[in-house]
């Protein structure tokens, strides 16, 4: 009689693709980056970050950066989570017509979409005339290379990122909770406190982290929607690199960059984590 | 001045849904403290009525009064009236007490009370050791038992329950069913309570409505469901039953005596003569060989189903017949397949039913 062995689990080979592939075209450059922002010509040193943290202008910058993310993020929560719900609870081809429409202008290139937001904001554009038309306006403004104009554009451009992860999470919510809920006294304010809301937490957690992600790192929206005048830490990266030939500065601002997207994405990770753990 | 049998009062209750009637036009009224189940098959209407009394469904027409007061214009949430799920749906991403306290704190009852009432409705169904642990890591009897707990726990006017037992294994079902029993009974709750298994009906209720295709075919206590069925839709959903067709040749005194294939057989009936019926007769209410002043038919043996306790035999009628009676001395070798015998019953334990299709 043979014994039986135990079976070998093969799973974790599974990531091998993915981790050549990364380790190739990302880790490598990466670490080549983090390695010449401490790389004096007189050796190592973090010569290179004294300075740029030292610099008011700096400052400015990584507050530029961040204030677009959290108002991007907001716009796109504020706008996405009611929608996540209605994608959820639609059955058919309204189901199906919502989908198409949020995912479909996933397909289309962001510069496409800058420009036509370009003919949206501008002082002829659309919101102008409407604004000037309900009298909210005196007369016609610009709205494009203004910060309201790129958190705007921004907010349309990734508010799929936050629709699906929501999405996902209210799907699996039974609608019987809701009304266990109400059948025990819970009016509908109070039960969707104490219910709906604390069981979507996990997908507002991964949305938040997938916009605020893309936000601070973007650089083709900016560029194109509010121009040089309004610095961001990826904007000043891709200067750094493409006009003024400053591969330290470039390299420096890459990896401030970095660490707080890095940073977002571990707190975000954490959070649903302990979310996920009483859902 | 509330008429006291109609603590609870279904009017006229009718919904469809698209073109399909689901309840036509359902009247229920119970008293309160009593257990009414809700018994039939799938797509009978049943959990409809149940989610219209709860305010989850709004009816086509009819009303819902409970103690006195029109429920139906009222959301579920106003209503007083507490829902065991058949899933439960037990709140996820709380602990077994915190589910418990649902109810108490979303109707803002003090802190201090909501923990005491909470601490006894833990004990009530033995699962204080397990307060604070999530509702996720519960077996099936231990969900069930803390969402009837935290249907409770408010003390609702009443109480519905959809299937609270369709999951839970034989054995664990029908120790929840005494426990449920005894606890509804200690807190003199009254409670409407939906089911398709029969025997669940036949053991917890005070009454059982049975229900088919959305109207209530009968509501009686479970003795009289069983032994006097109202209909043949009841005699054929609720208990096993020997099966005869015949016709109303006349009538002997008070008796109606119906001519079968099997015979003439007497019964008490006001079906007229010449009427197309079904003559029925409980299993253990035949009795093996002939019996005077009894009705009795000449049948031959089949099988027998040994059912531990009990046992089942089957005969072969004459013509479209059937008969099985049922024995509680499972002695196998008594009688052979093939052999003919004759069986017997009393007058008084012959049911009698119009024949479906024959004109009613």
């Amino acid at each position: 009689m043979k014994t039986p062995g135990r079976l070998r689990d093969w799973t974790p080979l599974l990531i091998l693709p993915a981790l050549a592939y990364l380790s190739v075209v990302y880790a490598g450059p990466l670490l080549g980056l983090l390695a010449k922002s401490v790389n004096d010509p007189s050796g190592w040193s973090i010569g290179p970050f004294y300075k740029f943290f030292a610099d008011d202008y700096s400052w400015r910058v990584i507050s530029n950066t961040v204030y677009i993310a959290v108002c991007v993020t907001l716009v796109c929560l504020v706008i996405g989570y009611p929608v996540a719900f209605a994608l959820a609870w639609a059955r058919g081809w309204v189901q199906i017509a919502l989908l198409v429409a949020i995912i479909l202008p996933l397909s289309i290139g962001v510069v496409v979409k800058a420009f036509a937001w370009q003919i949206v904001l501008r002082r002829d554009g659309i919101i102008s005339q409407l604004f000037v038309g309900l009298g909210l306006w005196s007369e016609p403004n610009r709205l494009l290379f203004t910060e309201t104009g790129l958190i705007l554009g921004a907010a349309n451009v990734f508010l799929p990122f936050m629709i699906l992860p929501i999405y996902s999470v209210v799907k699996l919510i039974d609608p019987r909770l809701s009304e266990a809920g109400a059948t025990l006294g819970a009016s509908p304010v109070y039960g969707f406190r104490r219910i709906v809301l604390p069981l979507t937490l996990p997908g507002v957690v991964s949305g938040i982290a997938f916009v605020f992600s893309l936000s601070v790192s973007m650089f083709v929206i900016p560029s194109l929607l509010i121009g040089d005048r309004f610095q961001t830490l990826a904007t000043l990266t891709g200067r750094s690199f493409l006009l003024m030939r400053d591969e330290r500065l470039g390299s420096t601002t890459a990896v401030v960059l970095l660490a707080i997207a890095v940073a977002i994405v571990v707190a975000s990770t954490w959070a649903s984590r302990r979310l996920g753990g009483r859902t | 001045m509330i008429d006291q049998s109609k603590f609870l009062e279904v009017v006229g209750a009718r919904k469809a849904f698209g073109h399909a009637l689901v309840l036509g036009g359902v009247d229920l009224a119970m008293p309160k403290g009593e257990f009414v189940s809700l018994l039939g098959p799938s797509g009978c209407g049943k959990t409809t009525l149940l989610r219209i009394v709860a305010g989850l469904l709004a009816p086509d027409s009819g009303a819902v009064r409970l103690d006195g007061a029109d429920l139906t214009p009222m959301p579920p949430h106003k209503r007083d009236v507490g829902v065991v799920f058949q899933n439960y749906a037990l709140f996820p991403h709380l602990t077994v007490a915190e589910n418990v306290a649902f109810g108490l704190a979303a109707r803002g009852r003090p802190k201090q009370e909501i923990g005491a009432t909470v601490t006894r409705f833990l004990d009530l169904i033995h699962m204080s050791e397990f307060a604070e642990r999530s509702v996720r890591l519960l077996s099936g009897g231990q969900q069930q038992r803390v969402a009837v707990a935290r249907a409770l726990a408010v003390q609702p006017k009443l109480l519905l329950l959809d299937e609270p037992f369709s999951a839970l294994d034989r054995k664990l079902r029908e120790t929840m069913q005494i426990e449920l029993k005894r606890l509804l009974r200690e807190l003199a709750t009254t409670a409407v309570f939906v089911t398709h298994d029969q025997d669940e009906a036949l053991v917890m209720s005070d009454r059982i409505a049975v229900m088919n295709s959305g109207r209530i075919e009968q509501i009686a206590d479970p003795v009289t469901v069983y032994r006097r069925p109202a209909t043949e839709f009841v005699l054929d959903f609720v208990g096993l039953s020997s099966r005869i067709p015949g016709t109303v040749v006349g009538h002997d005194g008070a008796r109606a005596v119906i001519e079968t294939a099997h015979g003439r057989i007497a019964a008490n009936t006001d079906q007229h003569s010449g009427a197309s019926v079904v003559v029925a007769v409980r299993p253990e209410r035949l009795r093996i060989g002939a019996a005077p002043g009894a009705n009795t038919i000449n049948v031959q043996f089949r099988d027998l189903s040994f059912q531990g306790s009990k046992a089942l035999l089957h005969f072969d009628g004459n013509g479209s017949s059937q008969i099985l009676a049922e024995i509680a001395d499972a002695s196998t070798d008594a009688i052979k397949p093939g052999t003919e015998t004759s069986l017997s019953w009393a007058i008084d334990d012959t049911l009698v039913y119009p024949r479906a299709g024959s004109a009613a």
